[in-house]
């Protein structure tokens, strides 16, 4: 089936997410990596060079244990165990963003124990409702593009940014269509297709990314709409780590039908517009995201946003997913679930892990909440 | 710890006053506003706004041994154990039915500065929430390497930004004036708490960190008034009259040493008998040199923007082993020891690379040991001084090879 063959491209993607990255660094491209979240890869991109994302690892975190406390988030333990162990080698550079207090103090650590040749910040305001922020934010691009142009040897040109700002628009937009599309039509791709496709982009190249989801999206309009009588979930938090959590979900009678996530809708908007000042654009995406626990708006706040999120994609209930010791998350979870409550719709917190969660003791947890909201439970 | 000092009961007084203080100027028409310890509060004191610091509060609850206790009422709303124990004194507070280090003030409105971690401001934004009280935070991002004339010319923006949010909040009004005479006592103020400080230097030295983890709490909390100015002079005062006299902080000291950062509060007295016993006295910490600036009374805005983004907690991993290297050198030390702190991400995260490097550049022995600041839950006696034995063994040897 054409659906499938196409799925399972993307699902060879993220089993050996590095292996574009890699070629192109053959090929002699530079390569530059990312961490979670919030990077602005258009600037990567129009400087030559290949953005790939570096999302954690399921496999044992040991050599990171003499650089970073086993009380940091396994994300980052993650992270820097890719590094410690070579994997990333292929990297000619690395952007960490301050995204919390685990990210700001990654980067030092970084440039002493890698050899990685670039490695910088992306300093992002911590708020984001004020002027100030997007006089900041600006110069703060600013000095990454020409970091980046040193890096790369290629200068950014106005033209070439503007250019890749359309590929990564228009993937966006395939993306957003294809979330949709998974939001009101549920039964056709599973939710963990939906997520594996949004993951996808991170490592591969935009443009070929871009042309796989729109014959997804063709393929998948011809199916015949059918009645799906799943429970409606969203989910918020980091990452939809381990990812047998959304087949686990499906399987006790869920659908996954919109979320918060960093491996998730965060990435999809806001778009970046073409045609004023770009660096004024990227500015403007950065302080219009979706809210999360490290940049929440004062006067529009998070829980406002999660409430009208699902009731915006008529979800029943909502799993919190929350990595250990994430600061943010864990700050906020009384009063995102204390709204919950308020709006009446029900929720549960996962406590997840990379490399390290008890699959058993989550399924025992979802099946439970799941027979509580009058699912299957099975 | 040091034979009792004299201040110790002025301290007291002091500080039962700024925490009467509180209820009492609110019903002068004195808003409170909560404050975090490395933030500009010197507009706050300029603006006749009353400041008060829940991280005191945290400190003095960890300091009672009541930080566990706190937390758990935290805990059972949904906060978890892995969060900064301040944060979870705080907000364990508000939520308890018993308040063993009194209750902690509500705010009527909160304004937080980043430079320190990212733990404050999530604290500050719940507690916000709770209190339906306004918010402001003054984003000071990361000095990675050198200083940027772009993360300077955002805060000073910010400050701006700050001093309408608080005139439209309050109705106070903003004076630079008013501003110029709170900077001059926070000069002084921090100008003599360095002197004391520096006291340590002296071997023997009539005080340590331990004894300087006790007497910071005036330049935290009344940084900016005549009353910090007037409290240090007579520390230094009791200090000279030691050095005179001869009283010194431990029997024999015969090691000095650099701690990194802040001390274990429940078992202050733990760790100082226990450097104590080995002849070492603590003599130094980035900590207790937080509020170790001077202000440029000609360009107050820019001077504060300097001062609080520019303090080692907003700094790289380089910039932070100088500063602990630097200290080293002046106060002499033998040796070092470096506290992870389950509690602080921000002071801790990096430890164990910069014990290498130090110990590598200086030659001299250094540790890392691991606990809570304020969380006994989180304490294991036994490994720490399996740690420190270990590293009181390699001071004697570098002694001994150094006398033969
Ligand atoms: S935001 Fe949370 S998951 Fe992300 S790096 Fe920080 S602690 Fe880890
Ligand atoms: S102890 Fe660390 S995390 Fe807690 S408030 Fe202080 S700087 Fe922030």
């Amino acid at each position: 089936m054409v659906i499938d063959d196409l799925l399972k491209r993307f699902n060879d993607v993220v089993a050996d997410p590095y292996a574009e990255a890699r070629k192109r660094r053959e090929g002699g491209q530079k390569v530059i990596g990312w961490l979670p979240t919030d990077v602005p890869e258009e600037l990567i991109h129009a400087a030559g060079a290949f953005p790939v994302g570096i999302l954690g690892t399921n496999e044992p975190i040991h050599l990171a244990d003499a650089h970073l406390q086993s009380w940091a988030c396994s994300l980052m333990r993650g992270c820097l165990e890719q590094g410690l162990k070579g994997t990333l080698d292929f990297l000619n550079g690395i952007i960490i963003p301050h995204t919390c207090d685990t990210t700001r103090m990654l980067v030092g650590i970084w440039r002493h124990a890698l050899k990685t040749p670039y490695i910088d910040n992306y300093l992002m305001p911590r708020q984001v409702d004020r002027p100030s922020a997007r006089t900041y934010l600006k110069g703060e691009l600013a000095r990454l593009k020409s970091n980046l142009e040193e890096c790369t040897g290629q200068l950014v040109t106005d033209k070439a940014l503007r250019e890749s700002i359309k590929i990564y628009n228009a993937n966006r937009l395939a993306m957003r269509r294809l979330y949709e599309f998974h939001g009101t039509n549920t039964g056709v791709i599973s939710s963990r297709a939906l997520y594996t496709v949004i993951k996808a982009a991170m490592f591969m190249d935009k443009a070929e990314h871009t042309a796989l989801v729109e014959e997804l999206l063709q393929e998948i309009g011809k199916v015949e709409p059918r009645n799906d009588e799943r429970i409606r979930l969203t989910l918020s938090g980091g990452v939809w780590e381990p990812p047998e959590i959304l087949e686990m979900i499906e399987e006790l009678g869920g659908v996954v039908v919109a979320d918060d996530l960093l491996t998730g809708a965060r990435y999809l908007g806001p778009d970046v517009d073409t045609t004023g000042d770009l660096l004024d654009a990227l500015a403007y995406r950065q302080l219009n995201r979706i809210p999360f626990g490290g940049f929440d708006s004062t006067i529009r706040g998070r829980s406002t946003f999660l409430v009208e999120l699902v009731r915006g994609a008529r979800a029943q209930g909502m799993v919190f997913l929350h990595l250990k010791f994430c600061e943010p998350e864990n700050y906020d979870y009384r009063d995102m679930r204390k709204a919950m409550t308020e709006a009446g719709i029900p929720s549960i917190r996962l406590e997840t892990e990379y490399a390290n969660t008890s699959l058993g003791q989550l399924r025992t947890r979802l099946q439970a909440f799941m027979e509580m909201m009058g699912g299957n439970g099975s | 710890m040091s034979a009792p000092f004299k201040t110790a009961g002025l301290l007291k007084d002091l500080m039962a006053q700024y925490y009467a203080k509180g209820e009492e100027n609110r019903k002068l028409g004195i808003p409170v506003a909560w404050v975090t310890a490395v933030f500009p509060v010197e507009i706050i004191y300029a603006m006749d706004i009353f400041p008060y610091y829940p991280e005191n509060f945290g400190a003095l609850a960890a300091a009672r041994k009541v930080a566990d206790k706190l937390s758990e009422y935290g805990e059972q709303q949904g906060y978890y154990n892995d969060l900064c124990g301040y944060a979870r004194c705080g907000i364990g507070d508000t939520y308890a039915d018993e308040h063993p280090v009194g209750k902690i003030l509500p705010p009527d409105l909160l304004v937080c500065c980043n430079t320190q971690c990212g733990s404050l401001p999530k604290w500050f934004e719940a507690a916000g929430r709770y209190h339906q009280a306004p918010y402001f935070l003054l984003d000071s991002p990361l000095i990675e390497g050198e200083v940027s004339s772009l993360g300077k010319a955002y805060f000073v923006e910010q400050l701006w930004e700050m001093v309408d949010f608080l005139e439209k909040t309050t109705g106070n009004k903003f004076d630079l004036n008013r501003l110029t005479e709170v900077l001059k006592l926070a000069s002084e103020a921090t100008r003599l708490w360095n002197d004391c400080l520096d006291m340590a230097a002296l071997k023997p030295a009539p005080f340590g960190f331990f004894d300087a983890c006790f007497h910071m709490a005036p330049i935290v909390t009344w940084r900016g008034t005549q009353v910090a100015v007037d409290y240090y002079k007579a520390l230094k005062e009791e200090l000279d009259e030691r050095v005179a006299k001869g009283v010194t902080a431990i029997p024999n000291e015969r090691f000095k040493i650099y701690f990194d950062h802040i001390p274990v509060w429940p078992r202050l007295r733990w760790f100082s008998d226990l450097f104590a016993d080995h002849d070492a006295l603590v003599v130094a910490s980035q900590y207790t040199h937080s509020w170790a600036h001077k202000f440029d009374l000609s360009r107050p805005m820019e001077s504060l923007a300097e001062v609080y983004t520019e303090q080692f907690v907003n700094r790289g991993f380089e910039y932070r082993i100088k500063l602990k290297m630097e200290f080293m050198e002046r106060y002499n030390c033998d040796g070092f020891v470096l506290f992870s702190n389950r509690s602080c991400k921000p002071n801790s995260f990096g430890l164990y690379d910069k014990r290498q490097v130090i110990a590598e550049r200086t030659g001299k022995p250094g540790v890392v040991f691991e606990a809570d600041m304020s969380d006994q839950r989180f304490f294991s006696a036994g490994q720490i001084q399996t740690r420190l034995e270990a590293f009181f063994e390699q001071l004697e040897q570098n002694s001994r090879r150094g006398k033969t």
